[in-house]
């Protein structure tokens, strides 16, 4: 706990000489267009009800948080965070609170100031059960908001916590009292600011033709300096094929998820270039610990075992991706050392599922006990190629120990039910992660395997769920690092699941396009910073700050 | 007439109203429900999402939810969308032109184009283009209607790129061109999406106009027309196109909800923001609200085409307006 109040001290005393996110200044030109295709609409456009990922793009250029996480994405503590509405600031002696200083240049978009009370109204409304946020368990921690004066917002914690700066300032994005106040609630989903957005970020909102279109366009007088691109618009497709194709034919000049496939495509338009970068996402084969077939420590790890993962990711993504190697991302968390994996050996798993009783007596190739073949359904997304074609190769893998496992492809809401329910033997599931760590008490803690719960495999290891609540709670990050290792250790070598690739985020960009701060939760945090070069504009570029009437 | 039409408006109605009730019950009976899409995200609790179902009131029973959609539907109100967030009557109001306009311009285009092929395949009936144009429109009378969307869009979107993808404007410069490149830029992007309902509908169109006029060239008032001397061509437009219309006209009706049914996988590939691709988009997300109002205006669309095409039939054969 000392040592996070002397980060933190150290943190307040580097802040004096930390540049603010400097954006105006540089050789980079401004203007130009950007059209990103983007294969879901949003549903809204209000901070506190978004729970897709456009609304999340769109919302993050808008309006603004108090400070926002660094380059490396770490949660604990306030390292690596960059002033934004808060210019700078301070930690109480007991770590309690944390006195935020508005920036007096911040405005709204309509022209009036930004105010602590600003922040104390977002806060509220994130928290309102009337409102039913789906962050607002993420902040939890954050008791309640004070207003010191106009332009100091006093955070207050219920208890101290490592990622207690981090659910302060970027589970929360600030909302304008003023336009909000009077609009009851449970009205603010179907509000008209919901569509229509004022915020304070470096882009303001211009239109959106649901299904089709979203705009916004650069804040010319905005605090933290003018976005470099004139303007930003989503355009929505029907799919991911689709939405690709927009690019290809140059109707668009950036798409998220390429598929490996598409590669080629690209290559061969000189005008388009791919981009790799991290993503805090990775799939695992969840096996159903309730069901006495995977209630067997033994038999999980002999089916591990029994797969080389490394050789299904590579026949999959070729070098795109890696192996997961537990529930976490690599490249989120380089400190954390490689986890001890579960060796691929079929050997082993052989006469592991020997000694468990499982042979095959009927010489049918499929291993048996008691009558009983070892065979189990794996339930697969019908709309995730890669997760299908990796089943089949999975099955295969199986096969050759004597297991059967049979593939069901369902669509999402059948599978959800499926999951929701606990009626599956083994499920291709993935986690988007959070930023922080912590999550894991979300989806592999015993607390979490509760009805409604995200442990859907029913793992339960005490020893894991004390280490992870010690991670999560350690006020020195080294400590809480082991503790992560330590946990991510267990409950790889006890294998409830079988943690299958991490997700490498592939996209198709134009080449005109000048791309920075991509981050692995949020590679759109540093669009305002994207730039075009003027002598490679094209006819969309040349819109300029003009808005059509709508 | 008035009565015969007032009878089928009621028949209309009864048959929107049992349609409807089966949507409503068998759309919350399938898997899953409007906030399956945050299941991937630990963050969005159980008890986040039963709030959500409880504010829209999906937490009562069935026959509860029933009961209060038929009173908000009588009102006028269809319900919210919980995947637009917006008055489902919005949305609708959005997305029926669209659609009418792409089936109008297919519907014309596919008679015009259906007709046209069958009567030049009847009156050189055996011939070698008669042979050919057979093939051709069997070839897009069995064509799966997504399947065709997607091989058009390959060809004249992608690898000769002369349409645009998707949409049915320039996502970014059509609110900054002037009024004539607007117009052109719809009817550009009009093209791939209406050719598509166009072939799938002019193949059944030309088939059966085929059949009809091969039916009425033998009858003896057309012997009669070619005794007197007529010309050919007057012969088939005057004699015995009028007379192998009627069986196309019922077409007409039938030709409605298939456009309607095309139009859902048509409009899907193309981003046409129509109500094909709000009602796929409302199921696959489970938009109660959205798909039972996407069921009334189909439809509603569905019995005014098939009255529309009884009344022309009658207007066209004056034995049905005998009393």
């Amino acid at each position: 706990m000392r040592i996070s109040l002397a980060s933190a001290a150290l943190a307040l005393l580097s802040l004096g000489c930390a540049d603010r996110d400097s954006t105006t200044d540089g050789d980079a030109p401004t203007g130009g267009t950007l059209v990103i295709a983007s294969a879901a609409d949003a549903g809204t456009l209000l901070p506190p009800l978004i729970d897709d990922v456009s609304g999340k793009q769109v919302a993050d250029q808008i309006f603004d948080r108090l400070a926002e996480i660094g380059a490396e994405v770490n949660t604990i503590g306030d390292r690596g965070f960059t002033p934004r509405l808060a210019q700078r600031w301070d930690w109480a002696a007991d770590s309690l609170s944390i006195a935020f200083h508005l920036d007096a240049d911040a405005r709204w978009h309509d022209g009036r100031p930004v105010r602590a009370s600003d922040v104390r109204f977002s806060h509220a409304v994130y928290r309102d059960p009337a409102v039913a946020s789906p962050h607002a368990e993420v902040i939890t921690n954050v008791d309640s908001i004070s207003v010191r004066d106009s332009l100091t917002a006093v955070v207050w914690f219920a208890r101290r916590t490592p990622e207690q700066f981090f659910e302060a300032t970027h589970q929360l994005l600030i909302v304008p009292e003023h336009l909000l106040r009077d609009i009851a609630r449970k009205d603010l989903a179907t509000s008209a600011f919901a569509r229509n957005p004022v915020g304070s970020g470096r882009f303001r909102f211009v239109r959106w033709t649901p299904g089709a279109t979203i705009e916004i366009i650069a804040d010319t007088a905005n605090y933290r300096g003018r976005a470099r691109l004139d303007r930003v618009i989503w355009s929505f497709a029907p799919d991911p094929t689709a939405a690709a194709t927009k690019v290809f034919a140059g109707e668009a000049d950036y798409f998220e998820a390429l598929r490996r496939e598409q590669i080629p495509e690209v290559e061969k338009n000189p005008l388009l270039r791919t981009l790799r970068y991290p993503q805090l996402a990775y799939t695992f084969v969840g096996f159903n610990t309730r069901n006495t077939l995977f209630a067997n420590r033994e038999l999980r790890r002999a089916l591990v075992m029994a797969v080389d993962r490394q050789k299904l990711v590579r026949s999959v993504f070729d070098s795109l991706t890696s192996v997961a190697t537990g529930p976490f991302i690599r490249a989120a968390a380089p400190a954390i050392p490689p986890i001890p994996q579960i060796a691929f050996d079929t050997v082993r798993a052989g006469a592991t599922l020997d000694s468990l009783g499982w042979r095959d007596s009927n010489a049918d190739g499929i291993r048996d006990r008691a009558g009983r073949p070892l065979t189990f359904s794996l339930l697969v997304p019908g709309t995730s190629a890669f997760r299908i074609r990796m089943a089949v190769l999975l099955q295969e893998e199986l096969r050759r120990v004597g297991v059967d496992m049979k593939v069901e492809q369902l669509d999402i809401n059948m599978m959800g039910d499926r999951q929701n329910t606990r009626r599956f033997d083994a499920i291709f599931g993935g986690w988007n992660l959070d930023p922080s760590p912590s999550g894991i008490r979300q989806t592999f803690t015993t607390v979490a395997t509760k009805p409604g719960g995200f442990n859907y495999t029913h793992y339960s290891n005490p020893v894991f769920d004390a280490l992870v609540d010690s991670a999560a709670t350690t006020m020195n990050p080294e400590q809480s690092r082991g503790y992560y290792e330590r946990a991510y250790g267990i409950i790889v070598q006890d294998a409830p699941v079988m943690f299958m690739y991490e997700f490498q985020g592939l996209a198709v960009a134009h080449r005109r396009l000048n791309i920075t701060g991509i981050r692995p939760e949020a590679w759109w945090a540093g669009i305002a910073d994207w730039s075009i070069a003027a002598d490679q504009r094209i006819e969309r570029d040349q819109i300029g700050l003009r808005v059509a009437p709508k | 007439m008035w009565a015969y039409i007032a009878r089928r408006l009621v028949q209309g109605l009864a048959v929107i109203a049992l349609v409807v009730t089966a949507t409503f019950v068998l759309i919350r009976l399938a898997p899953g429900d409007p906030f399956a899409a945050t299941l991937d995200s630990p963050t969005v609790s159980a008890e986040t999402r039963a709030r959500w179902s409880a504010h829209y009131g999906f937490d009562r029973p069935v026959p509860v939810q029933f009961a209060r959609y038929f009173a908000t539907i009588v009102q006028g109100d269809f319900g919210y969308s919980t995947s637009q967030r917006r008055p489902v009557g919005d949305v609708l109001a959005d997305a029926l032109p669209n659609t009418l306009l792409l089936m109008f311009v297919a519907l014309v285009l596919s008679f015009a184009l259906g007709i046209a092929l069958g009567v030049f395949q009847a009156v050189r009936r055996g011939t070698a283009p008669d042979r050919l144009l057979g093939s051709v429109t069997l070839f897009f009378y069995s064509m799966p209607d997504f399947w065709l969307a997607l091989m058009m869009m390959l060809t004249f979107a992608y690898w000769i790129p002369l349409f645009p993808v998707t949409g049915m404007v320039d996502a970014v410069m059509y609110p900054y061109w002037p009024f004539w490149r607007q117009m052109l830029d719809r009817l550009h992007h009009l093209v791939l999406p209406a050719l598509t309902l166009t072939l799938l509908t002019a193949a059944v169109i030309a088939r059966y106009q085929r059949a009809a006029m091969l039916d009425v060239v033998h009858d003896e008032y057309v012997r009669t027309a070619r005794a007197k001397g007529l010309a050919e061509r007057a012969i088939v437009r005057r004699h015995a196109l009028r007379n192998a219309l009627l069986p196309v006209i019922t077409l007409f009706g039938l030709a409605f909800p298939a456009l309607l049914g095309g139009a859902v996988f048509v409009e899907r590939i193309f981003s046409w923001p129509g109500m094909g691709f709000l009602t796929f988009n409302a199921i696959m997300t489970r938009d109660y609200h959205l798909v039972t109002g996407s069921v009334i205006v189909g439809g509603v669309m569905v019995v005014v085409g098939s009255l529309l095409a009884d009344v022309l039939y009658a207007a066209a054969d004056p034995r049905l307006r005998r009393p």
